[in-house]
């Protein structure tokens, strides 16, 4: 063993818990990996001079993060309100599928089926193309809020139908024995329940529908995207811009995420089980 | 009792299939105000489906269920109404795991009963001293043992003033030194003049609490009689192969 250890040393031969190694030594591979390919494609900016000032320069200038934060004011409010919008249309869905009149509960079937099979660009172009000829005149923040919102609503009503679903049966049988109705079981003990289980699922959710309003410029909603595309038409800087833009959707994803985490921390029902922060 | 003619529960004719397999053959019950009824059999005889029956949790494919005489129908605001005046305490607990103990207690009285949700609360408290869990009260289901847990639960059913509790296999899911103080709330309240009909393996407890004790098996009533009789001279050969059967162990 006096030699440097290869990899492969490494992964047979050395003493210790075999897999704590292993994943010790596939983080090192996977940071080599990157920071590898990184310098590769710092490489490759250099060398076709994506580091030139001119690429850069108007990134010191506020108007510039102005104009990119009032793009992203919009995106937040499109992403919102469309998950608004998205979360009460797939509580109704997801009644509708949970009743026992069938006729009820089939075209809640096919709505949700419909919704989740058709890609949101659809249903953009349906609002930007088709709707207008209808003499329904729609502003472009909602041309872009509403497709979302109703390609996510048929999910977000699946996500939904599951949390109810995972309430254990007792709960409800509890509650109708104690005299409360259907529906009062169901707004008191059944959902509460639920939503807790089915956070994590609902904020994954509001992040495509985040995602799916970089779909804003096709109809000239001045999102964080839109905006994006001006810049980079009126610097001829392309790289730079996508990827100041794509550092802050990550962010924001980031955040969600981590709020969500926290969220389903704070909601489990044994108060010991949080964690300490 | 002065209304003894009236029963306060009473099955008629009573059948119910699981597919292929009849659970419930032609039952008929009356408990009277009062009394406590305990029903003991081998799993699987019908009597958790049973007692289940009773408010409809389970259907049933005919026969009539009666509440002092009005008939349970099998849906609706009526039969709400009258589930409420039927308390039930389950094997699982079943307390709403996402309140607090007194929100648990209090849920039903106001929802239900348009209690004052300040009257609730009060009288929440003395229930929960009374089966000896108001220092939980603040609590969720979750941070309560077991046996606390199921005093908690028949505290939220006495708490809408039933006519009759029905206990399904109340001590199955605990502890065994949890199932005593259990069975003590369940003794006192039997010693309050509290009408009950209880599904359960403690034949201990049947003997000395019941004023009746049920046999069923595979979906029939077999047997009928006073503890003391049941116990020690059962009349059918399957009681006695089931008595046999238990006190072996």
């Amino acid at each position: 063993m006096s030699k440097t250890p290869s990899i492969r040393d490494m992964l047979y031969e050395e003493p210790g818990p075999k897999t704590k190694k292993q994943i010790r030594v596939i983080t090192l591979f996977a940071i080599l990996l990157l920071a590898a390919l990184l310098a590769v494609v710092i490489r490759q900016f250099y060398i076709t001079g994506q580091f030139a000032p001119r690429y850069w320069y108007f990134f010191g200038r506020w108007t510039t993060w102005r104009f990119l934060g009032q793009g992203l004011l919009v995106t937040l409010e499109a992403a919102v309100t469309g998950s608004i919008i998205a979360f009460l249309l797939g509580f109704v869905l997801m009644r509708g599928k949970l009743q026992k009149n069938k006729i009820i509960r089939g075209a809640s079937v096919c709505l949700i089926e419909f919704t989740r099979g058709v890609p949101t660009l659809l249903f953009i172009y349906f609002f930007f193309l088709v709707v207008p000829q209808t003499g329904w005149k729609l502003s472009a923040f909602w041309k872009i809020t509403l497709p979302c919102a109703i390609s996510a609503c048929g999910v977000v009503a699946e996500a939904l139908r599951s949390g109810v679903n995972a309430v254990p049966k007792g709960q409800s049988e509890a509650a109708l024995s104690l005299g409360l109705t259907k529906t009062r079981t169901f707004y008191k003990v059944v959902f509460p329940q639920a939503i807790r289980f089915v956070i994590p699922s609902l904020i994954a959710e509001l992040v495509i529908v985040l995602k799916d309003t970089t779909f804003a410029y096709i109809v000239t909603c001045a999102d964080l995207m839109q905006n994006a595309k001006v810049l980079i038409s009126n610097y001829d800087a392309m790289l730079s811009v996508y990827l100041v833009v794509a550092l802050i959707y990550i962010l924001i994803n980031y955040l969600l995420n981590k709020l969500s985490d926290r969220l389903a921390d704070r909601l489990k029902q044994n108060p010991a089980e949080r964690s300490a922060a | 009792m002065t209304q003894n003619e009236v029963p306060i529960i009473e099955l008629k004719n009573i059948n119910k299939h699981f597919g292929d397999l009849h659970v419930l053959k032609d039952i008929s019950l009356k408990v009277n105000k009062g009394e406590v009824v305990v029903i003991i059999g081998p799993s699987g005889s019908g009597k958790s489906t049973l007692c289940r029956t009773i408010n409809r949790l389970e259907t049933i494919d005919s026969g009539q269920i009666l509440l002092e005489g009005v008939p349970i129908p099998e849906e609706g605001r009526q039969l709400a109404e009258l589930r409420s005046k039927i308390g039930m305490v389950f094997q699982a607990f079943n307390l709403f795991s996402h309140m607090t103990i007194i929100d648990n207690m209090t849920l039903a009285p106001v929802d239900v009963l348009k209690m004052p949700r300040r009257e609730a609360r009060e009288e929440a408290m003395k229930l929960l001293e009374r089966v000896g869990v108001a220092d939980q009260a603040k609590k969720v289901p979750a941070q309560l043992s077991g046996g606390q847990q199921q005093r908690a639960a028949i505290a939220r059913a006495l708490a809408m003033h039933p006519k009759v509790m029905l206990f399904d296999e109340p001590t199955s899911a605990l502890d065994p030194e949890m199932i005593g103080e259990v069975l003590n709330v369940m003794t006192e309240l039997a010693s309050d003049g509290m009408t009950m009909l209880i599904v359960t393996h403690e034949m201990n407890f049947a003997r000395h609490v019941a004023d009746r004790v049920i046999f069923m098996d595979s979906g029939s009533i077999v047997e009928q009689a006073d503890p003391e009789a049941f116990f020690s001279n059962p009349q059918t050969e399957r009681a006695k192969i089931f008595l046999e059967s238990i006190t072996r162990n």
